[in-house]
């Protein structure tokens, strides 16, 4: 997994890349949490995710209820077709900031 | 379009896109898996992962896994072994559809991708032999 950050309008957006497993999860985690703990809306870019399991949903969910709990919000944006089936599998779909 | 194949790969998280690649690479014959080749993709690293994360609790120790994979008569049967700490099958729970939270995602998707999923503990050699099924 790479990742890349741009800042726009107090919005961060996060662009994360390739395979998201339990063995990047930390750093993706680390990527995401800090800037919701700074208070920031934080925008998380799927479109070149190819491949999401139970740990990489499990940082959007973590990521989710982070910015809830601090009054901020997190939005997953171009959500790729495979990340997209494993949400609805999830069941999630309802509950994440989808867009 | 029958397929067989196995391979032990080192009970680490950084082999799990490796064990993953492995059974791309077996789906790729196989043209009734075309739809569904990533769910079941999802289901055997899921099981995997399961392994290096509850039956090692995330400890390195140079052990291995094995993965066996065959498809025939229009049944595709994953096989998984390791020798990690000895799987209580009645402490497998899947996450509850209410839940918002991650714990038992894995298992619980599991359950959804495939038909069957048998624990076995009688394998010589092997602690744990979890076994997923899926009928075509």
């Amino acid at each position: 997994m790479t990742y890349q950050v741009t800042e726009e309008n107090n919005i961060s957006t996060v662009f994360l890349n390739g395979e998201i497993d339990m063995d990047v999860t930390d750093k993706a985690k680390d990527v995401i949490l800090p800037l919701i703990e700074a208070g920031k809306e934080v925008h998380i870019n799927l479109k070149d995710v190819e491949y999401m399991d139970s740990s990489g949903i499990s940082v959007l969910i973590e990521s989710h209820q982070k910015a809830m709990e601090l009054g901020t919000k997190v939005t997953l944006k171009e959500i790729s077709k495979s990340v997209l089936k494993v949400i609805m599998m999830a069941k999630l779909e309802q509950i994440l900031n989808l867009d | 379009m029958n397929i067989k194949d196995q391979k032990e790969f080192p009970v680490d998280s950084a082999q799990l896109k490796e064990v993953r690649n492995f059974a791309r690479g077996l789906f790729d014959q196989v043209p009734e898996f075309e739809d569904n080749r990533e769910e079941l993709v999802l289901a055997l690293a899921e099981a995997a992962q399961n392994i290096v994360k509850h039956a090692y609790s995330g400890q390195p120790s140079g052990d291995t896994m094995r993965v066996e994979i065959e498809y025939q008569d229009k049944v595709l049967t994953m096989e998984l072994f390791d020798k990690g700490k000895p799987v209580i099958p009645e402490n497998i729970k899947p996450r509850k559809l209410s839940d918002i939270k991650a714990g038992g995602l894995g298992t619980f998707f599991i359950g959804q991708i495939m038909d069957e999923v048998v624990f076995k503990t009688n394998k010589e050699d092997w602690v744990n032999h979890l076994i997923l099924t899926k009928r075509f």
